[in-house]
């Protein structure tokens, strides 16, 4: 299988970078010391390490995006600019072979860096709360990976469009500053963004639904929406409240929302799945019609 | 069967660079192919079109009967390829590309015997990345032999080598050749295709300017001549150019210089020019096929080589 031998010799190269060995113990080392510091007013050990997992994966939620593109950029890019290409296509390789085999290369570096990362906070949170929430972690792991997912895609993407490290990179940044910052960054969010576009450009009345919808498409979101499948209840994270009946209160909110369909948690999977296949397609088109000099 | 063949194969670049324009070629199986230009002059672009790196903006190359692109990685199971521009970046040994090389191929042989093949044996635990340029170009070669490909295609081949290196190139690609391998070598070095190829295409500027046996185009150059003569008067030039078989003639301070078409006017030449004033020395030169080279290509897009080049190139020769 070609795709197999191109992933190997990537992985096998990527592995001996020292870069990636660090960001791996930075990761796990933040994830062991959340765990460490987690604890709750009610000293009710499972929640307590549900809530330990739901604030670590929001930490993930901003951390990871950049570790998966980072770890993704170069992989097409960077053998364009260096070179390495021409070996990997003088060999009976097809472009998609080479496609394929550095996508799951990398895929697997990132997934191997959420494993390393739940790894280090399981065991602290066993050894020091002796709790297992099957569903809270297994839950939040599976969703984390498919996060991950998204952002190795679009680095993927970018990496196979780009003809240059530098190109690469900015794309990279350029995404985590478009799909990420963005949303969390206070004062040129989004939705603020787009509000002020349709109501004061545009003259329209204020549509709380639009703006949350238009949010909504970012990995970023659907990633914050999509752990409130897997957390119990009472830890939803609550998003999109100005889209609710005024009257609902903070709790309702997390067992209530009255939300259109296309903002629901489980409308998440929809944005995950379409963040994880098209730029995938997008990217080998422009791959596979490029001149590679 | 061609082993290559292209028709009207044309590359643009941005619009307005033509790199490769209208190339008709044709390679038979088991010959050794030099193709010869100057920096520039399409060669590798040539090579990236038939291994499916770039594509044409006209006209298509076979491999064996196999449509270029169509067919890329059919054909690349049976080419072994030592590109131009590659790079070893993947923090790999000597030895694990070479593995990977014969993995990929999926070929059987031992990895230790193709890098003692092309002398790195010693280096093979070290990272590719960190040898010098003419080792990194015996890996990329000895990667290229991996299964016995039945077309090798050597772009620059020779860059950053030792003449000894170059030497040991040559004999294996001789060796490879009488065992029924075509070889496609691109060089901008004349002496380095006149010692291993059968038959030469010159490119320039994206066309074809020449194609030809080395016989052949050495039989081309042997027709033309160079005679000086140094007069102890400043020689009178007009009428050297009436004389059958001159082609040009030019006078400078006490030296009379005539470009001759048939080597036999030299001596009529000779003859006219002492009729009419005294001759302290003569020097005559024929053409090499280095001449006929610079002719080919005008000089080529960077004609002021340096003269340490050109002694190099003399005694790799």
């Amino acid at each position: 299988m070609s795709v197999l031998s191109v992933a190997r010799k990537d992985f096998r190269g990527v592995k001996r970078s020292r870069g990636l060995w660090g960001v791996a113990i930075a990761l796990g080392m933040i994830a062991a010391f959340t765990a460490y510091v987690s604890g709750t007013a009610t000293g009710d050990s499972t929640r307590t390490v549900q809530e330990l997992f739901r604030n670590l994966s929001l930490l993930l939620s901003v951390v990871f995006p950049l570790v998966a593109l980072v770890a993704t950029y170069l992989a097409i890019a960077g053998e364009r600019e260096g070179g390495g290409i021409k070996f990997l296509l003088s060999m009976p390789n097809t472009r998609l072979d080479v496609f394929l085999g550095k996508l799951l290369s990398r895929a697997g570096i990132v997934a191997g860096g959420v494993v390393f990362v739940y790894v280090a906070a399981v065991s602290v949170a066993m050894t020091r709360h002796g709790a297992f929430p099957v569903e809270a972690i297994f839950g939040t792991f599976l969703v984390t990976l498919v996060y991950g997912g998204t952002f190795v895609s679009i680095a993927m993407s970018l990496s196979a469009a780009a003809a240059s490290r530098s190109r690469a990179i900015a794309g990279a940044f350029g995404s985590y500053f478009v799909l990420v910052i963005l949303y969390i960054f206070p004062v040129i969010r989004i939705p603020d963004i787009v509000a002020w576009v349709h109501t004061t450009i545009l003259g329209a009345d204020a549509n709380p639904d639009l703006y949350n919808a238009v949010q909504y498409t970012s990995p970023f979101m659907a990633y914050r929406k999509a752990r409130n499948l897997v957390l119990p209840d009472e830890l939803r994270d609550v998003v999109f409240r100005s889209s609710m009946p005024d009257d609902i209160s903070y709790e309702m909110a997390r067992t209530d929302p009255e939300l259109p369909a296309y903002l629901t948690d489980e409308f998440s999977l929809v944005i995950l799945t379409f963040w994880l296949v098209v730029p995938l397609l997008l990217g080998y088109w422009r791959f596979n019609g490029a001149d590679l000099e | 069967m061609a082993a290559i063949r292209t028709n009207g194969l044309t590359k643009e670049f941005g619009g307005d660079v033509v790199a490769v324009d209208d190339l008709n070629l044709e390679i038979e199986e088991g010959e050794i192919f030099g193709f010869l230009g100057p920096n520039g002059a399409g060669k590798s672009t040539t090579i990236n079109l038939l291994l499916d790196f770039i594509r044409p903006t006209e006209g298509s190359a076979q491999v064996f009967g196999m449509d270029a692109q169509a067919e890329a990685a059919t054909i690349r199971e049976r080419i072994g390829v030592l590109p131009e521009g590659y790079g070893f970046d993947n923090y790999l040994t000597g030895r694990e590309y070479m593995e990977w090389a014969i993995e990929t191929k999926g070929a059987d042989d031992d990895p230790e015997e193709l890098l003692d093949t092309v002398g790195i044996l010693d280096e093979a635990d070290r990272k590719a990345q960190g040898y010098s340029k003419g080792m990194q170009q015996r890996l990329a070669f000895g990667m290229a032999l991996v299964n016995d490909p039945d077309l090798l295609v050597l772009d620059e081949p020779s860059t950053g080598m030792d003449p000894n290196g170059i030497q040991h190139m040559r004999s294996i690609v001789r060796e490879r050749a009488e065992r029924g391998t075509t070889v496609f070598f691109s060089s901008h070095i004349l002496s380095e295709v006149e010692a291993v190829c059968d038959r030469v295409g010159v490119m320039n500027e994206g066309r074809l300017v020449a194609m030809d046996t080395i016989e052949g185009l050495r039989e081309g150059a042997s027709g033309r001549a160079t005679i000086s003569l140094e007069c102890a008067d400043p020689p009178d030039v007009d009428g050297v150019e009436d004389i059958e078989g001159v082609a040009t003639a030019s006078v400078s301070a006490r030296t009379l210089t005539a470009q001759c078409t048939d080597p036999a006017a030299k001596v009529d030449v000779v003859r006219w020019v002492d009729q009419r004033t005294e001759i302290l020395d003569i020097l005559a030169e024929n053409a090499s096929l280095e001449d006929l080279f610079n002719e080919y290509t005008g000089g080529g897009r960077d004609s002021d080589r340096d003269p340490g080049e050109a002694e190099s190139r003399e005694a790799s020769a």
